[in-house]
């Protein structure tokens, strides 16, 4: 190419419509906003973790306060989720127990995203008769349900908190996020700037550090809300067979077990911690369908 | 197909091996056994006996194969808590229940959710193809436990058209099956809807609409048939589905199964029925899947090239 033809383009570039330079974030942001259902569950799931943060903070109640004159009450301008069986204020309970679900769910998943990075990776990266067996392995595990590997995981620990729930959720979950990594590292590894850089002398970690993982960095962010909704149910099942995290902290899936006894005459303590998990649960399902549609249109659904 | 059906069966074999060793060595980390520190104190030399009578005096490798020996055998060993039942005692009285449950659970799926999902396909973007959709997003949200509470709260004390609980008459069956099912239909609405879409746009059935064929004949032979195949791989998690449900519905209609049990049996610390049931559970997940991947083999034939 002579210097003219170089010149050429470039003042035809200069010339020309500009180019629209844009990241594949930019791309995938424009994506999304155009998704009206997903911008409304992002905004709902925004508002719903915000009003955790800041309910505690502003509320008049104690959540811990016990009130027996008071127990039991409906949905009222002091109490607008009502009091529980202990006259406990219910708003104020439920952003706390917001917290703790919310915080369990993000901190399970990115447990989960972390074992199935490094499994997924190492499997997909490594290849060959370890790929085969690790696979091989994964296979036969595919639908294994977590609820009595994290019940066991509960009773060896005996005492809840919020990181033995971490680890009994995600113990037995990280399956599906293992072969989606090993899935995306395998497709990477075949591009052309992978071959360049091992031709080059790269080294391993390099290679794995700055051209395959930053590629999957949008499909774990899928991931992410993929697994929320599983890990924040699965939170609530424990809680609701009295295996929850230890009182006077509570979750939602804990709050729901109080009410429990108490359904017929007060729906109320059962039913708003539930709508608040399904709500929650709800909004992760779409903003996950959103993101997938926006970081990855291949595969769009119809 | 052969080589890899067998190579399949072959790799079954370490996989269970695995997770019982899991789930084994999972049990040894509960602190002391079930005849040490109890309220009633017990002499030290039946303590002994006891230990040996159940191999707890044995290093834990001994103890590990006689487990797997056992679980080859179909023996499962004795209750720790329940004096004079074995673990197999404990399965054989209330398994048949909860396989009933999800069995019924799971003909309210295919019953109600692959309809949904084939008329959804039928008329994209239709009112009921909205409906269909929106229901299947709100059964995936709602927590079982609600729905069970809603459903007993209406149906059975408000209308009194079903009792609440229990498990002996089909009306029993009805609220329980139907919860536990909820999620499984949503997902076969959804899933039968997504790849009938797919189906449709496929050339096949494009030629048979130019050739004449009736449309409702095109439906039913071309494009139903190939677009449940999929359907069968989603067995699996749903399997998944059911038994982590079936702890939580079983828990609420007081359904006398294996997943109500699950959950005594941890607060009882009745450890070998625990560690047993978990086996079990995950042994027949792991059989579920090699079934699974096996008729996936031979139903769609594409993927035996592509599967190694």
């Amino acid at each position: 190419m002579s210097a003219t033809q170089i010149a050429g383009r470039m003042a035809g570039v200069d010339a020309g419509a500009p180019i629209r330079q844009s990241s594949l974030w930019q791309d995938a942001w424009r994506r999304y906003v155009r998704n009206r259902g997903a911008v409304a569950a992002g905004g709902i799931f925004l508002l719903i973790v915000a009003w955790c943060i800041v309910a505690p903070l502003v509320s008049t109640h104690d959540p811990n306060h016990v009130d027996f004159a008071n127990a039991y009450q409906g949905p009222s301008w002091s109490h607008p989720f009502g009091t529980d069986q202990f006259g406990r204020d219910l708003f104020t309970r439920a952003a706390l127990g917001g917290r703790i679900s919310i915080g369990i769910g993000f901190g399970a998943t990115l447990a989960i995203l972390g074992i199935g990075v490094v499994y997924g990776a190492l499997s997909g990266f490594v290849g060959g008769k370890l790929d085969n067996g690790l696979m091989r392995f994964l296979d036969a595990l595919y639908g294994l349900p977590y609820l009595p590997f994290a019940i066991l995981a509960l009773a060896i620990v005996g005492t809840v908190d919020f990181w033995t729930m971490v680890v009994a959720l995600s113990i037995a979950s990280w399956f599906i996020t293992a072969r989606v990594v090993r899935g995306q590292i395998i497709t990477l590894k075949e591009n052309d700037y992978v071959r360049a850089a091992k031709a080059v002398g790269v080294r391993w970690y390099a290679i794995l550090g700055r051209h395959l993982l930053p590629n999957t960095l949008g499909v774990l962010v899928i991931t992410i809300f993929l697994e929320l909704p599983g890990v924040i149910l699965g939170e609530a099942f424990l809680s609701f067979l009295g295996l929850g995290i230890n009182p006077p902290d509570a979750s939602w899936g804990s709050m729901a077990q109080d009410g429990r006894d108490a359904y017929r005459a007060h729906p109320h303590i059962i039913i708003i911690p539930s709508l608040a998990i399904a709500t929650l649960v709800l909004c992760a399902n779409f903003i996950a369908d959103g993101l997938r549609d926006a970081l990855d249109p291949r595969t769009k659904e119809t | 197909m052969a080589a890899y059906i067998i190579r399949r069966l072959v790799w079954t074999v370490p996989v269970v091996l695995l997770v019982i060793f899991m789930t084994f060595m999972l049990m040894k980390q509960i602190e002391g056994n079930p005849f040490r520190q109890t309220e009633r104190a017990v002499p030290a030399a039946v303590q002994m006996n006891l230990e040996r009578k159940f191999s707890l005096d044995k290093p834990w490798y001994v103890q590990y194969a006689n487990y797997v020996k056992g679980v080859a055998t179909g023996d499962l060993g004795p209750s720790l808590v329940l004096r004079d039942r074995t673990v197999n005692d404990v399965v054989k009285e209330q398994f048949p229940r909860s396989i009933e449950l999800g069995l019924l659970a799971f003909g309210w799926a295919v019953l109600l959710g692959v309809p949904a999902g084939v008329l959804a396909a039928l008329k994209p973007n239709s009112r009921f193809d909205y409906g269909a959709m929106f229901f299947s997003n709100v059964g995936f949200a709602l927590p079982n436990f609600l729905v069970a509470t809603l459903l007993i709260y209406f149906v059975s004390v408000k209308w009194g058209l079903l009792p609440t609980s229990g498990w002996t008459t089909w009306e029993h069956k009805i609220l329980p099956s139907f919860t536990l099912g909820l999620v499984p239909m949503a997902y076969f609405a959804r899933l039968v809807r997504g790849t009938m879409l797919e189906t449709l746009q496929q050339d096949y059935v494009r030629t048979a609409k130019a050739k004449g064929l009736r449309w409702r004949r095109i439906v039913t032979v071309h494009v139903l048939r190939n677009s449940l195949i999929p359907v069968v791989t989603a067995a699996a998690p749903l399997l998944g589905y059911i038994i982590t449900g079936s702890f939580i519905v079983e828990n609420i209609f007081a359904v006398p199964g294996i997943g109500r049990y699950y959950v005594t049996a941890v607060s009882a610390r009745d450890y070998s029925v625990v560690m047993g049931l978990t086996v079990l559970l995950s042994i027949i997940v792991i059989a579920a899947n090699l079934v699974v991947d096996i008729l996936y083999t031979i139903l769609d034939p594409r993927t035996r090239e592509a599967r190694t």
